[in-house]
């Protein structure tokens, strides 16, 4: 009788809190696939003839393929960039303890983003970067870089560290360098981490709003300032606003369905060990 | 030690050891460390757009900043969203936390559903939240009218805007504390709590004096990560409010970008900013002496 009452009590408040978390998202959803009048009725409906003019009307009155591609663009290369730059640096930080050097990735997390962007937007206006869409394009992603670079650093020196020493001592009695140590035993034994570190970066970079906000021109722009600019238009057009929104969240609830372990890994890692 | 090919490594590992991190550290340097000694110049400049002479003004952007009544509420307001997000979203996250710890069948769905809002990207939140709030079609004053409650302008005024993104911010990111709690919860030794049960605790003495001060550590690093953030609000702000209405939701972030990028005026933009990274530093330090003294 207890255990049925506890049971009750749990999924009880497990409803609860789905509808209240997923609920916002739902509705996000759902809304993109009303037409004009479902999506101002009120009372809001739930039930209603779905469509899919809103995402048609996305591709037809804006390039909105490019902005996908955009997004795609600087959200690849700057986690790629992350990766190739802060995968050696955090084994060597892990390896010969030098984390003094670690500390200077803890300042990249702790300082405000419009910090950076004031002097880089300075440095890249007088060097008209934004006239020239390669060079926009690099710019935005050596941007996004200072979002993945410090959070592989900080995500891979813990898997670095639980490597054991022993390992790669007996490896360099076999005649192995310290490249050697890296690219054969460290990364395959540190793959989860990469894992990882890939994944959070992808949606740190994809979700990351500022940077693009001053940087990007109307060729560059990902998806996040297109979106907020629909907002700022003021036209009211929320089937439009609704479906932008939907295909900014996919990947993220792509990630969750297939991603969840290496997702929660990533956000609570520097909490708990292991 | 001391075998001959371990000795030869170590003079190899030094060059090995700078090729590794000097990568990482040239980025820093030209895209984290310039920058900050660039905005430092800047606070201490008079910058014009489009001019290259630079005119010294000493402190007198600093000065301007302690007269700004707007700087003192926009202060006051970031204040207000960190010490009231940081401690809802702390009880909420507990309780989510341990709620998540238990294995039910059906806990693995619930963890995936809660950790969806804080990895949507913020302007989508923004939207869909903008659309919730609206107080003529949005669903949130729909659900206030069958509570026979009187709708509310949530975003749109003054008296109720911090409430809209204190909800928000509690939604989008009670879970992240809840996660990393739930993590905490998996490493605790179980013989405490066998001890208190035998001694005939009730659940909520279990709670107080078992639970609570084994987690004390993990809660601590949750508080730390999130004010981080917390004190740097920006995104659904500047997405939803832009400040407004009348600068009441207007936060350091979003006043230091709307100086910088909407009035032009970089100097003032970057003295705002120093003023912030001194604060995100001085709460952090507070609350790893905390730990520590906890601990």
């Amino acid at each position: 009788m207890q255990n049925k009452r506890y049971y009750v009590g749990a999924y009880v408040q497990y409803i609860i809190l789905a509808l209240a978390f997923l609920g916002p998202v739902l509705w996000m959803v759902s809304s993109s696939f009303k037409n004009n009048v479902d999506i101002t009725a009120y009372p809001p409906v739930i039930l209603f003839k779905p469509t899919l003019n809103n995402y048609l009307n996305l591709f037809r009155v804006y390039p909105f393929g490019q902005y996908i591609l955009n997004s795609f663009i600087i959200t690849g290369f700057s986690t790629l960039l992350g990766l190739i730059l802060g995968v050696p640096a955090a084994y060597a930080i892990a390896r010969f303890r030098l984390n003094s050097i670690a500390l200077l990735s803890l300042l990249a997390r702790m300082a405000p983003g419009v910090l950076f962007l004031i002097p880089w937007y300075i440095i890249s206006t007088s060097l008209h970067i934004s006239s020239n869409d390669f060079a926009d394009y690099l710019s935005l992603i050596l941007a996004h870089c200072v979002i993945t670079m410090p959070l592989v650093v900080w995500l891979m020196i813990s898997y670095f560290e639980s490597i054991p020493i022993d390992t790669e001592e007996s490896a360099v009695i076999d005649g192995c360098s310290r490249w050697g140590l890296f690219f054969r035993i460290a990364l395959p034994l540190s793959l989860p981490g990469l894992a990882v570190s890939t994944v959070l970066s992808f949606i740190f970079s994809w979700n990351y709003f500022l940077f693009a906000l001053a940087l990007a021109n109307n060729a560059t722009m990902p998806l996040t300032v297109i979106a907020f600019n629909f907002i700022g238009e003021g036209s009211a057009d929320w089937g439009g606003l609704m479906a932008a929104s939907t295909i900014i969240s996919l990947p993220a609830l792509i990630l969750t369905i297939f991603a969840q372990k290496l997702l929660i890994k990533g956000l609570t890692a520097g909490a708990i060990k292991g | 030690m001391h075998h001959p090919r371990l000795r030869k490594a170590k003079s190899n590992d030094l060059i090995a050891a700078f090729l590794m991190v000097s990568p990482a550290i040239v980025f820093t340097l030209a895209m984290i460390i310039f920058p900050i000694g660039y905005a430092l110049f800047l606070s201490l400049t008079k910058w014009v757009p489009g001019s290259s002479v630079t005119q010294f003004v000493g402190l007198s952007n600093f000065r301007r900043m302690l007269g700004d009544h707007v700087f003192w509420l926009s202060f006051r307001v970031t204040m207000i969203l960190f010490i009231a997000c940081l401690l809802l979203e702390t009880i909420i996250g507990i309780y989510l936390g341990i709620l998540l710890s238990k294995d039910l069948p059906g806990q693995k769905v619930l963890q995936a559903v809660i950790l969806i809002p804080s990895i949507i990207a913020s302007v989508a939140i923004g939207m869909m939240w903008i659309q919730i709030l609206d107080p003529t079609l949005g669903f949130a004053n729909y659900l206030l009218s069958i509570g026979g409650l009187k709708p509310l302008a949530w975003l749109a005024n003054p008296g109720t805007v911090l409430q809209s993104l204190i909800i928000i911010d509690v939604w989008q990111w009670s879970p992240f504390m809840a996660l990393i709690i739930t993590g905490g919860m998996r490493t605790l030794p179980s013989e405490p709590f066998e001890a208190a049960l035998i001694d005939g605790a009730n659940k909520w003495q279990i709670f107080r004096f078992v639970t609570l001060p084994l987690l004390r550590p993990v809660i601590m690093v949750a508080i730390l990560l999130r004010s981080v953030d917390l004190v740097r609000f920006f995104d659904t702000v500047y997405i939803m409010t832009q400040g407004g209405p009348n600068n009441a939701s207007m936060t350091l972030n979003v006043y230091s970008y709307l100086q910088g990028f909407n009035y032009m005026d970089m100097s003032y933009g970057s003295a705002i900013m120093l003023f912030l990274l001194l604060l995100v530093i001085l709460i952090s330090l507070v609350i790893t002496k905390l730990r520590r003294r906890m601990s």
